[in-house]
């Protein structure tokens, strides 16, 4: 009969999107609250449960100071609903530094593995873990492979994960990788700031962050700047005002991709 | 160790030539102990070399090793934890273990001496035991007790065969090259005091211990010599000299003039012995009543297998440390080998826990280390760290918050085990205003601490252990510099902050190494490609004593 070969092929179909979706929950975002950056990002936010790359540029790729700035900063919001992890190779974390950010860096919990599988593995347990919200890494590279692995670990619990590329010092670049589970990646340097006029001294922190892979969205760059106004539920990080703007930069990389 | 070494001498020298091992005792070549063969030729410990040597010609001698047989009987201590987990170490060529119990495990005292004393006969350790109620009247039967095969010099053997008595601890003595028999070996002798005995018969002999019922260690200690008292060379030298050869004959005698005449030392060994006073051992690790065992028929080496007995005697122990409301906090699982080789596995957790299943995962990776050998016979399983902990309860809401903090405990216990303890770890704020000394490691579960960093002085986010040797030029000599050159590239300086002045803590220094020059200037400079970063000048202009230095200390986001 057709009708019911009709049906059965729904439910085929179905039961086909049920496993690809797997234990993926419909994904949860956090916004920027800023329309020229969540209109690049599928559901208009950063998504949680998945995993994220951030990279730095030039000396960055060794100290990762802007990169791990950046990264705590876009793991604030998720320090409140549960413990935030964070996995070092070099012990130079220094967390009166986070606090000075705003981050509640006591409640951090550090790792400190001594090579790239301990800490992939470290990442791993830790994203798969009751209680934890976010889990940064500072690894040099992940593989497809690993990749995977990782995400699934986040659909677990719906642990968001950072993975911070950094190179050991003095260590020689190793050949990028092929391709990326990562839900984005980010190319993110420090930025020049704009003290207040009329007050010395330096304005508060701005980073120059370029989406250049994003599942689902579109690539763009930014100026972001620590948002100073302690007003709650907004995003810690705000698009610079002034410098605002996916333009030019973003069409670049658009036509780049 | 001495006794091998001595073995392989006698060994290489032929079958059953007479051995000796040596000492030098100002200048004279003494004999230190000596083997069967040795002794039934007359020889005796404390002779001298060279007349033993004009005895007996075929006589094979070595160096007495002490050292090596102090450190061959703590082994032997850590070995004997297979029997109970008090294990005190009584030197030269004792052990104490105090069995209470323990003894059940074997069904009964006397099967458990046996057991220790078969199996250090088959390691080729000769040794005597006994089971007492106290630790001095177990170490007077072990050593003078009437099964004893070898008389002893400085003492007869105790009388009469069958009557032993008392029961509360079993001492163990391994014979002693030094004392009695004809053994390379060290003796050690062990105390474990077992359950409680009934029954008319005082006590049992067994091939080569002694068992005393409870209560009853009086009669067996009454024919002892003096020497069994474990008393200071002069009152052993003396007592006998004044007609009291035997405990018994101390028994009767006013307690006062006893004390007046040989010290405080005989009284209190008197009464240690028959129970009237406490005695203290000191263990090798604190008694633990936490503590269970697994034994197998046929040794087992199979990595599966190690992983299942590491389940099933978890179980055990957690069932009892649940039926208790406790949970411990470090766990040692200890696999003992069939040749005497003990391999200790341990586990600690963040919060005190008796799950045996996730105790069980935390093993299950370090078992892959243990060399099985010929195989293992026996896994005991220790809790340290034992404190109440509130029944786990089954939440009507299975809240979200609980299972968080489960989770996030059992992540901690993975990778601190996996990584090492202080891999794992929270900050905590120290009061310090040098900015390395500001942080210090708290264990990863502890709450945070209340006081925080001061919100007003920024930091960076990365801070160098060491700080780095820039270049840089400053216009005046309080102003930040203009340029710097960091790792070979030349930073121009936008902006800048501070300084801020941090001085040394003159107080953690001698009072002559300090100088006022010993200062920090640090300033936040923004380079021109927005680069944030935290330098400092060492030391101050015009001060003649330090030499002024440019330092990069950290990086800001």
């Amino acid at each position: 009969m057709p009708g019911s070969r009709e049906a059965r092929l729904a439910a085929v179909r179905g039961r086909i999107a049920a496993l690809e979706a797997g234990t993926r929950t419909p994904s949860a975002v956090l916004p920027f609250g800023d329309a020229r950056v969540d209109d690049c990002l599928p559901g208009r936010g950063l998504s949680l449960g998945r995993w994220h790359e951030l990279t730095g540029t030039g000396m960055e790729v060794e100290t990762g100071a802007a990169t791990a700035g950046f990264a705590a900063l876009l793991a604030l919001p998720l320090a409140a609903s549960g413990a935030v992890v964070w996995i070092l190779r070099r012990d130079d974390l220094y967390a009166p530094g986070l606090e000075t950010l705003g981050f509640p860096a006591r409640r951090l919990i550090q790792v400190r593995v001594r090579d790239e599988t301990a800490a992939l593995m470290a990442l791993e347990d830790a994203l798969g873990s009751a209680g934890v919200a976010a889990v940064m890494a500072e690894v040099e590279d992940i593989d497809l492979t690993a990749g995977r692995r990782l995400q699934l670990a986040c659909e677990k619990h719906g642990a968001t994960g950072f993975v911070i590329g950094r190179r050991p010092f003095g260590g020689t670049a190793r050949k990028a990788a092929t391709g990326s589970a990562a839900a984005t990646r980010w190319r993110v340097s420090a930025c020049a700031s704009d003290p207040p006029a009329g007050e010395p001294g330096l304005g508060p922190p701005r980073w120059t962050a370029a989406l250049e892979r994003c599942r689902g969205g579109r690539p763009g760059e930014w100026t972001f700047e620590q948002r100073q106004e302690a007003d709650h539920g907004s995003h810690p990080l705000a698009v610079a005002a002034g410098l605002g703007g996916d333009g030019v930069a973003a069409e670049r990389l658009r036509l780049r991709a | 160790m001495a006794l091998r070494a001595a073995l392989r001498v006698a060994g290489m020298s032929g079958k059953n030539a007479p051995l000796a091992l040596l000492v030098t005792d100002r200048g004279t070549r003494r004999l230190h102990a000596l083997d069967a063969a040795a002794r039934a030729l007359g020889l005796y410990p404390g002779q001298k070399a060279a007349d033993a040597a004009a005895l007996v010609p075929e006589l094979v001698t070595a160096d007495a090793d002490p050292d090596g047989d102090a450190g061959a009987l703590v082994a032997l201590g850590d070995w004997c934890v297979r029997f109970s987990p008090a294990v005190a170490i009584d030197a030269p060529d004792g052990l104490f273990l105090d069995i209470t119990g323990v003894s059940h495990l074997w069904d009964g005292e006397a099967v458990m001496l046996d057991d220790l004393l078969a199996r250090l006969a088959a390691n080729d350790i000769p040794a005597r035991g006994a089971v007492a109620d106290t630790a001095g009247a177990a170490w007077a039967l072990a050593r003078y007790g009437s099964a004893s095969p070898f008389p002893l010099e400085g003492g007869r053997a105790g009388d009469g065969g069958g009557g032993c008595s008392g029961t509360k601890a079993l001492a163990v003595r391994e014979q002693s090259p030094t004392t009695a028999q004809a053994d390379p070996s060290p003796p050690p002798s062990l105390t474990l005091p077992p359950s409680r005995g009934k029954g008319t018969i005082v006590g049992q002999t067994c091939a080569n211990g002694i068992v005393a019922l409870p209560g009853r260690q009086a009669e067996l200690l009454a024919p002892l010599p003096i020497a069994a008292l474990r008393l200071d060379e002069a009152a052993t030298a003396q007592l006998p000299r004044l007609g009291l050869t035997r405990i018994e004959r101390l028994l009767g005698l006013p307690r006062a003039q006893l004390t007046l005449r040989f010290g405080a030392l005989l009284v209190r060994r008197l009464d240690q012995a028959l129970g009237q006073a406490e005695e203290a051992l000191i263990y090798r690790r604190p008694p633990s009543p936490w503590f269970d065992r697994l034994a197998f028929a046929e040794p087992i080496s199979q990595l599966d297998d190690l992983v299942r007995v590491a389940g099933d005697i978890a179980a055990r122990l957690c069932a009892r440390l649940q039926a208790e409301g406790r949970g411990g906090r470090r766990f040692e699982l200890t696999f003992h080998r069939l040749d005497g080789r003990a391999f200790p596995v341990r586990v600690g957790l963040s919060a005190p826990g008796r799950d045996a299943r996730p105790l069980t995962r935390l093993f299950a990776p370090k078992l892959e280390a243990i060399d099985p050998g010929f195989g293992i016979d026996a896994v005991t399983l220790t809790a340290e760290g034992v404190e109440p902990i509130s029944a786990a309860q089954g939440r009507l809401d299975n809240s979200r918050a609980a299972m968080a903090e489960e989770g996030l405990a059992a992540l901690i216990d993975r990778l601190s085990n996996r990584l090492g303890e202080d891999q794992v770890w929270r900050a905590e704020a120290f009061e310090s205003h040098v900015p390395e000394r500001a942080v210090r490691a708290a264990t990863a579960m502890a709450p945070p601490a209340a006081a925080g960093w001061n919100p007003d002085r920024p930091r960076p986010v990365r801070l160098f252990a060491h700080p780095e040797a820039i270049t840089a030029v400053a216009e005046l000599p309080d102003a930040p510099p203009a340029t710097f050159t960091w790792r070979g590239r030349r930073h121009r300086v936008r902006l800048a902050e501070g300084p801020e002045r941090i001085a040394e803590e003159w107080w953690r220094k001698p009072i002559d190494d300090v100088r006022t020059g010993f200062v920090r200037d640090y300033y936040r400079v923004e380079d021109e490609a927005g680069g944030r970063y935290w330098i400092f000048r060492a030391g101050l202009y015009g001060d003649p004593e330090v030499a002024v230095r440019w330092w990069l200390h950290g990086v800001f986001a």
